[in-house]
């Protein structure tokens, strides 16, 4: 079993790496605004963005719409679902113990597996859109991933113009930095506390739109993606959201060449020694410091 | 009031040790089960109800606790009971490896260090394929030891909840619980943070191994999804958590009634039991998150020491 490495192998993880790391920057910017803005580690992201996913996969089978039209769609729809989480349950363990928010998301995210299940079924559903690939010089390129790879860039883009110019988006950076200060210069905390939630929801629908495209889904598809996205935000730094730009992209890159030096199987352990190591030598996320 | 409580703890205890002779199959599984999550619910509680490290993988300790006994027992031909020792053992040797980088972390980062630990033992497991079986999973010899496995498990729960009593009343607990209120002032007041951590997380880990190691023993067959379910560890912190969370009862009490409530809801609700379990974890959150002993010693003044 010797396999030798060539410089296109390299190469070739190399662009999946990055392609993947995209979109999970986008999955894991929602989680980080989720857990900078109100202390919520959201355990139910992945749910959500299971969701997402069955959205875009309804639109496109039973409106026959394109599945790259129907992201937005899917996005606003969780939006909304997530405003509605937010009003009911989640507000109440704002600033809480990490034990609090912990144990109700979990509760709230196998509720919504379940649901799905009873809903859609444990079937494995396919969106058939885009299977080519193309070939770059020595680099075979699969379609879908590369649109999934624009649309995650583009959608991340506009989450941070929104961050920086707009109001609300000032507002909700202020909110991350001290709610207190932001509540006496008029920020309506509790209305930020609920838009976050809604943009977290919607970044993870966006993401589970575009992977619809790319694998079949089902019901449980989310768990990997909520421990993906915790990774991607404490190598970032949580609460830090150019740091989860970052962070997904080196999870990417550590995952694919993981995958070619050692077995897809370890890329994992890999990841997982990669999280503690950045934790013990930077607790604070690899970009230090809270520049939100 | 102590007396009376002493008398229903022995008599309790002396039904439990002769049921086995006349109690129904399925009788003594279940209650080997609520032993099972005494000790899983206790053995939590003595890191997170005490310090507030709050462990959410510590289905890792039972998982690797029965890889160690069923390897041991398949492999090297031991009898189950130093087996089931050696799952403590080496859930502890697991504890020190972790424990020594992971409890420097602060509260959400120890969270996430600790689920993403379970996910990489499965990982590992199921990669290690020679050892363990890899996927396909690992079978044992059959045996037929469910009545002595039946006492080993409801000797263990003692253990853990006596040792839990100890803990409490020691100035070893008082220093565990200066921490959770205040790590800084805890260091300020010359306690050694690092180790007092260190020493409740690895006593915290022996009773999950071991009662990972009698579960693979009594099921006869193990695989990685089995016994790294991160559903598992939830099930034990909720149970913790409606009992009383850093109380010595909290953890008996929360295993002893949701695991009928569960078993209860599983047998009429199949489908459903998923989210019956979520709706019981939101509930137990936001209604109850000091625990039914929580309130009472807040109300009625009942011990520190319950």
């Amino acid at each position: 079993m010797n396999v030798v490495i060539t410089p296109e192998m390299v190469g070739q993880v190399v662009i999946s790496g990055i392609l993947s790391g995209a979109l999970y920057a986008m999955v894991a910017l929602g989680l980080a605004l989720i857990f900078g803005v109100m202390r919520v580690i959201n355990v139910a992201h992945g749910p959500l963005l299971m969701l997402g996913a069955y959205v875009t996969y309804f639109l496109f089978s039973g409106l026959g719409l394109n599945p790259y039209l129907t992201v937005p769609v899917s996005m606003a729809v969780m939006f909304v679902v997530g405003v509605i989480l937010q009003r009911t349950l989640v507000f109440r363990v704002v600033n809480a113990p990490e034990l609090s928010s912990l144990l109700l998301t979990f509760g709230i995210s196998i509720a919504l597996v379940n649901l799905a299940q009873l809903a859609f079924t444990s079937d494995l559903r396919a969106i058939e859109y885009l299977t080519r690939s193309f070939v770059v010089g020595p680099f075979a390129i699969s379609g879908s991933r590369f649109i999934a790879f624009l649309f995650a860039i583009a959608v991340t883009a506009l989450a941070f113009l929104f961050l920086q110019r707009t109001k609300l988006g000032k507002a909700i950076r202020a909110t991350s930095q001290s709610a207190e200060v932001a509540m006496v210069c008029g920020i309506d905390v509790s209305r930020v506390h609920m838009i976050t939630f809604g943009l977290g929801a919607a970044l993870a629908a966006g993401g589970g739109a575009l992977i619809a495209v790319v694998i079949a889904i089902q019901p449980e598809m989310g768990q990997v993606w909520t421990f993906k996205s915790f990774l991607v935000i404490v190598l970032g730094g949580a609460g830090n959201y150019p740091g989860a730009l970052l962070g997904g992209l080196l999870l990417g890159l550590v995952e694919q060449l993981a995958s070619l030096f050692l077995t897809t199987q370890l890329s994992e352990v890999v990841a997982y020694l990669l999280l503690v190591v950045v934790l013990l030598l930077r607790p604070s996320g690899l970009l230090s410091g809270r520049q939100t | 009031m102590i007396r009376a409580f002493l008398a229903t703890l022995a008599g309790v205890l002396v039904l439990l040790a002769v049921y086995p002779t006349f109690g129904t199959g399925y009788g003594v599984r279940a209650t080997q089960q609520v032993f099972m999550w005494i000790v899983l619910a206790g053995s939590w509680n003595l890191i997170s109800g005490l310090t507030g490290y709050v462990s959410f993988g510590h289905v890792a300790f039972y998982g690797i606790g029965a890889y160690a006994g069923a390897i041991l027992v398949t492999r090297a031909g031991w009898a189950w009971e130093p087996a089931a020792l050696a799952g403590g053992l080496a859930a502890c040797l697991l504890a020190v490896l972790i424990g020594y980088p992971c409890l420097r972390l602060k509260g959400p980062y120890f969270a996430i260090a600790m689920l993403g630990l379970n996910e990489v033992l499965r990982a590992l497991v199921s990669y290690f394929e020679g050892l363990t079986g890899g996927g396909s999973g690992l079978s044992l010899p059959t045996l037929d030891a469910s009545v002595p496995i039946y006492y080993a498990m409801g000797l263990t729960a003692m253990l853990v909840t006596l040792l839990t009593y100890r803990i409490v009343t020691s100035r070893f607990g008082l220093r565990l619980m200066t921490i959770r209120e205040d790590e800084v002032a805890a260091e300020a007041m010359g306690i050694d943070t690092a180790r007092h951590k260190l020493g409740a997380f690895i006593l915290s880990a022996a009773g999950p191994g071991i009662a990972g190691a009698l579960t693979a023993r009594d099921q006869g067959y193990i695989e990685p999804v089995s016994v790294f379910p991160l559903a598992m560890t939830i099930t034990m912190i909720v149970m913790a958590l409606f009992g009383g969370k850093g109380t010595v009862w909290g953890p008996v009490l929360g295993a002893a009634v949701l695991f009928v409530a569960q078993e209860m809801l599983w047998a009429r609700f199949p489908y459903l039991h998923q989210l019956l379990f979520g709706t019981i974890i939101v509930a137990v959150v936001l209604l109850m998150p000091r625990g039914v002993l929580g309130i009472l010693q807040m109300k009625y003044r009942l011990p520190r020491t319950i």
